[in-house]
């Protein structure tokens, strides 16, 4: 068998798939399998092809941002898919396989910039960078924002089911410290996450938990263990959905989408303040078309279409032009934007290298417990 | 019963037109890239994407503390029990495809089959689904109970107390039926194609000879599927042992298993030195055992 | 199915036991797939509860061209790595069982290890490698699948070497030595003895190796690039946010037309041809 009749085979099983498609169901496949035949190579006027490759986590653009793009600069936007950050950093350590703009979260921004993996943007070709809330143009993580972008905010609380909790758990002493709803509590399985939410707990910075911290904190979960019913893969919106667990620990981006399927259920930052996430828009060292992806990123902070991203997202948005065109119902939801005085007391994790293993062999010492 | 082993010296241009693709395949697109993480578990993290390959030790030290290698006998024994659950829910399928007509064969093999053609992840969701708190399967025993205890109302007693829903999802018990769920074709498919060989005048002539169905099956057909049986369980116990997204999904809160770990090394942590360590491990374990078993079999066969 | 003569000692197949046996596997094996199939006419968002009747999500699904190209892709990619993996596999088999050589238990052992390491390991190994060497990504379609494709080879040939391992253990070794008494050249007797003896592994093979590589996510992962998604890779990523009921139709697709298309070949191809047995 040579490479020629694998490459016939291929072929005609395309056909083959792209008749029965049609015939099956009767939906028409035209165009569909474009992604698979030549594409013309059209030069823009920055002397890059028309085209762009965004990889961005699931659910997370306007529902036809891509198409607007499509219409208004030209560019083909060619998006898949990743689901965690650990997965896009594993992905591009060994090299950049071809991605021009990435959704890293902030302290993987610092961690992608610490390891020479990002491209310094040039803020020139990114004039929306105006738009921008003030909190949001310079921070810790990446100082006057040399390789990163903000595209949404996110805060870690605790969403419940309103008819089965006896009072709003205000502390995260019910989901850590207390048997009072054994059994019917989940918590995220990212052991960074944890280690650093029982330190707010017990009062400490997110950003400052020693060794012996980590003892206290360890012998804490494993007491916690046998009330808890599982650690989610951030999916604790359908836990909760699916009547599961009753109170889990879960960002509020993620409750709020489940508020509007289900009113029993609520989300509350714990009084001990909570940790903050952003996820940013940064080029990966090595993308094949840096200016396309500065000229797609600037899009993308636009205000007519962050409105759009922001109206199927829901996620809180650092984009105060967008923010402005929003609804009232979003603007003042408690969840999506909780009051200042708490999220004050609400902190961003900084990139540890030092700590990440020893929170993942703590952790995996709880759950062997 | 197949007769001696040939040299390959007596049988050179055949030997080197078999031997040579698997074992050109092996060294290029195995062995070379493996090769290379074998390297990283001599070495150690020297920044967010850099290692450094110093010949430490440290990290097998690491992977042979008793949290890991407890960690791996229980992987080992829920893998083993899935294996053993599949052995005897998947025996009696083999045979009925064996023995069926041979129109229905195919199908039989499809309908076994065609689940798997489904992708593993949408798969453990349903099997959630049916499995959850609110699911069907409680929904049915919920409803059993109600007429059970309906029942007992009829013929004057007590009603039942009301039903509670069973914990089926969320914990040991979920991650070993879920395996099952996952690797059940994988042992029918080789004893299949081990049983399909078997010489049905043989077990005419045990039950002939008044040897029961039991009798017969025991000293008949499981000798004869003994080599189908040891690759099922080969191919079944090997990838449960390297199961990770089911303990994740469906187990509770101490159902991780030795490849969560290893995963967690290789993302999370970014430990990835250490997960090769871990991985290396698992490794010189298996092979030690197959190149003694192979050594073994090969000494029998020349004797 | 339903005729009248007694049942014969070794019809099992028609007797009760062995019939509701194989029924409850098959309900254990189907009872998830039905609900899958169920709640991709769900009309919610997620699918926890059911909201009504809709064939939205299948509009929805075939309209999504990436899902609709990953499929594609996914059993490209499938398809090619079976037949490799049959060769290689069958061969790997063949030089085992009969040739002793130096380094055999090596060999065994090297052979038997993709279905060992764990499949991040691996995954991982290949990441390392394919930067390494420099492989190409911008290939036209479907040569950028190559990379995929490669490792694909690599974790599945294993399986059939040993699946057909087992079935050759009850080769009798004289008749190929009959028909090359008779005249026949190596690659004959190869072809009209040994090949038929051992096609029923073959097809368990094949079908093993499909199923292998049609599914795998972790290995599929570090290999592909932007323009090379799988449907796993693009269902694992697109479930972050829970299952939605696009995924299941476009799932519910897939179980179809792969029930259509089994069903033509097997239909082309005469049902005895594949189960066939001597």
């Amino acid at each position: 068998m040579d490479f020629k009749t694998f490459l016939h085979a291929g072929s005609n099983r395309r056909a083959m798939l792209k008749g029965m498609g049609v015939a099956a169901v009767g939906f028409s496949l035209t165009g569909a399998l474009a992604g698979c035949g030549e594409k013309e190579a059209k030069k823009l006027a920055n002397g890059e092809e028309a085209k762009l490759n965004f990889y961005n986590w699931d659910t997370y653009i306007g529902e036809t941002t891509l198409e607007d793009y499509k219409d208004s600069a030209g560019v083909d936007v060619n998006m898949t898919l990743f689901a965690s950050n650990d997965e896009l950093f594993a992905k591009l350590r060994a090299g950049n396989p071809g991605y021009d703009v990435i959704v890293p979260s902030n302290d993987f921004v610092e961690r992608m910039a610490g390891a020479d993996m990002l491209m310094p943007l040039d803020q020139a070709q990114i004039p929306n960078f105006k738009n921008v809330a003030k909190d949001y143009q310079d921070v810790p993580y990446d100082p006057a924002r040399k390789y990163s972008m903000p595209y949404t905010w996110l805060v870690l609380g605790i969403g419940y089911r309103k008819s089965k909790v006896k009072a709003v758990p205000d502390s995260w002493k019910v989901l850590f410290d207390s048997d009072e709803y054994k059994g019917r509590i989940a918590v995220l399985s990212e052991a960074g996450d944890m280690f650093r939410l029982y330190g707010k707990y017990m009062g400490k910075s997110v950003n400052d938990l020693t060794d012996a911290d980590l003892k206290t904190i360890e012998a804490m979960m494993i007491k916690q263990k046998p009330n808890i019913k599982a650690f989610h893969e951030d999916n604790g919106q359908d836990l909760l959905l699916k009547g599961e667990v009753d109170v889990v620990l879960e960002y509020n981006g993620d409750i709020a989408q489940a508020m509007v399927e289900d009113p029993d259920i609520g989300f509350i930052i714990p009084k001990e303040g909570s940790q903050l996430n952003s996820d940013n828009l940064c080029i990966p060292k090595g993308a094949p078309h840096p200016k396309n992806a500065h000229a797609f990123i600037n899009y993308l902070l636009d205000a007519e279409a962050g409105k759009k991203i922001t109206e199927t997202i829901l996620y809180p948005t650092p984009n105060d032009a967008a923010k402005a065109l929003m609804p009232d119902a979003y603007k003042n939801n408690q969840v999506i934007f909780p009051p200042a005085d708490i999220l004050a007391k609400c902190e961003y994790a900084k990139f540890n290298p030092e700590l990440q293993p020893k929170y993942e062999e703590a952790f995996t010492r709880v759950r062997a417990a | 019963m197949s007769g001696a082993l040939q040299d390959w010296k007596s049988q050179k241009k055949p030997f080197a037109a078999v031997v040579t693709a698997p074992v050109f395949w092996l060294a290029l697109f195995f062995v070379a890239p493996m090769t290379i993480v074998w390297l990283y578990s001599f070495g150690q993290n020297a920044g967010p994407a850099d290692i450094v390959i110093s010949g430490t030790l440290d990290n097998y030290k690491r992977a042979t503390e008793w949290l890991y290698l407890s960690i791996f006998l229980k992987s080992l024994a829920v893998a083993a029990l899935t294996t053993l659950i599949c052995l005897i829910i998947g025996f009696p399928v083999a045979m009925a495809i064996t023995f069926a007509a041979p129109k229905w064969r195919p199908w039989l093999l499809l309908g076994i089959m065609l689940p798997f053609w489904t992708n593993l992840l949408i798969r453990t969701y349903a099997l959630m689904a049916l499995m959850g708190t609110n699911g069907y399967m409680n929904k049915g025993l919920g409803g059993l109970w109600e007429g059970a205890s309906w029942l007992r109302t009829l013929v004057g007693m007590q009603p039942l107390e009301a039903w509670t829903p069973v914990q089926l999802l969320y914990n040991n018990f979920a991650v070993v039926l879920g395996l099952v769920y996952v690797h059940l074709p994988f042992m029918v498919l080789p004893l299949y194609s081990a049983l399909d060989r078997l010489d049905k005048s043989l077990i005419e002539a045990s039950l002939d000879l008044g040897a029961g169905h039991f009798k017969t099956f025991m000293q008949i057909v499981v000798p004869l599927a003994a080599p189908g049986i040891v690759a099922g369980v080969m191919i079944t116990l090997i990838p449960a042992l390297g199961a990770y997204l089911t303990p994740d999904l469906m187990g509770g809160t101490d159902s991780q298993m030795i490849a969560n770990v290893i995963e967690r090394q290789f993302k999370r942590a970014n430990d990835w030195p250490f997960g090769a360590a871990l991985s290396f491990l698992l490794i010189y374990a298996m092979f030690i055992l197959i190149a003694f078993q192979s050594m073994r079999s090969n000494k029998v066969k020349e004797a | 199915m339903f005729n009248r003569t007694p049942i014969a000692p070794l019809e099992y197949t028609r007797k009760l036991w062995m019939r509701s046996w194989v029924g409850l596997t098959m309900l254990f094996l189907y009872a998830p797939l039905i609900v899958l199939m169920i709640f991709s006419f769900n009309d919610s968002k997620r699918n926890v509860v059911w909201k009504g009747f809709t064939l939205k999500y299948y509009e929805k699904a075939l309209n999504n061209d990436s899902l609709v190209e990953a499929l594609v892709n996914s059993l490209t990619i499938a398809a090619l790595a079976t037949i490799v993996s049959l060769v290689i596999g069958a061969l790997a088999a063949v030089v085992l069982w009969r040739f002793r050589f130096p380094l055999k238990g090596l060999v065994e052992g090297t052979m038997s290890l993709p279905i060992i390491v764990p499949e991040i390991c691996l995954g991982v190994a290949f990441l390392i490698f394919f930067a390494k060497v420099d492989w190409p990504t911008d290939l036209p379609w479907p040569l950028n699948l190559s990379a995929i494709t490669i490792a694909h080879i690599t974790f599945c040939f294993p399986f059939v070497a040993m699946v057909v391992r087992a079935r050759l253990a009850s080769f009798n070794k004289e008749e190929e030595e009959a028909a090359k008494d008779l005249g026949a050249t190596e690659w004959q007797a190869f072809r009209d003895v040994l090949l038929p003896h051992i096609k029923p592994a073959l097809v368990a093979g094949a079908l093993l190796a499909f199923t292998l590589s049609l599914d795998d996510f972790v290995i599929t992962f570090f290999t592909s690039g932007p323009d090379t998604i799988t449907f796993p890779v693009k269902v694992y990523s697109m479930v972050r946010f829970s299952v939605t009921p696009e995924v299941n139709a476009a799932s519910t697709i897939l179980i179809l037309l792969t029930v259509i298309l089994t069903f033509i070949a097997l239909k082309l191809q005469g049902v005895k041809g594949i189960a066939e047995t001597h």
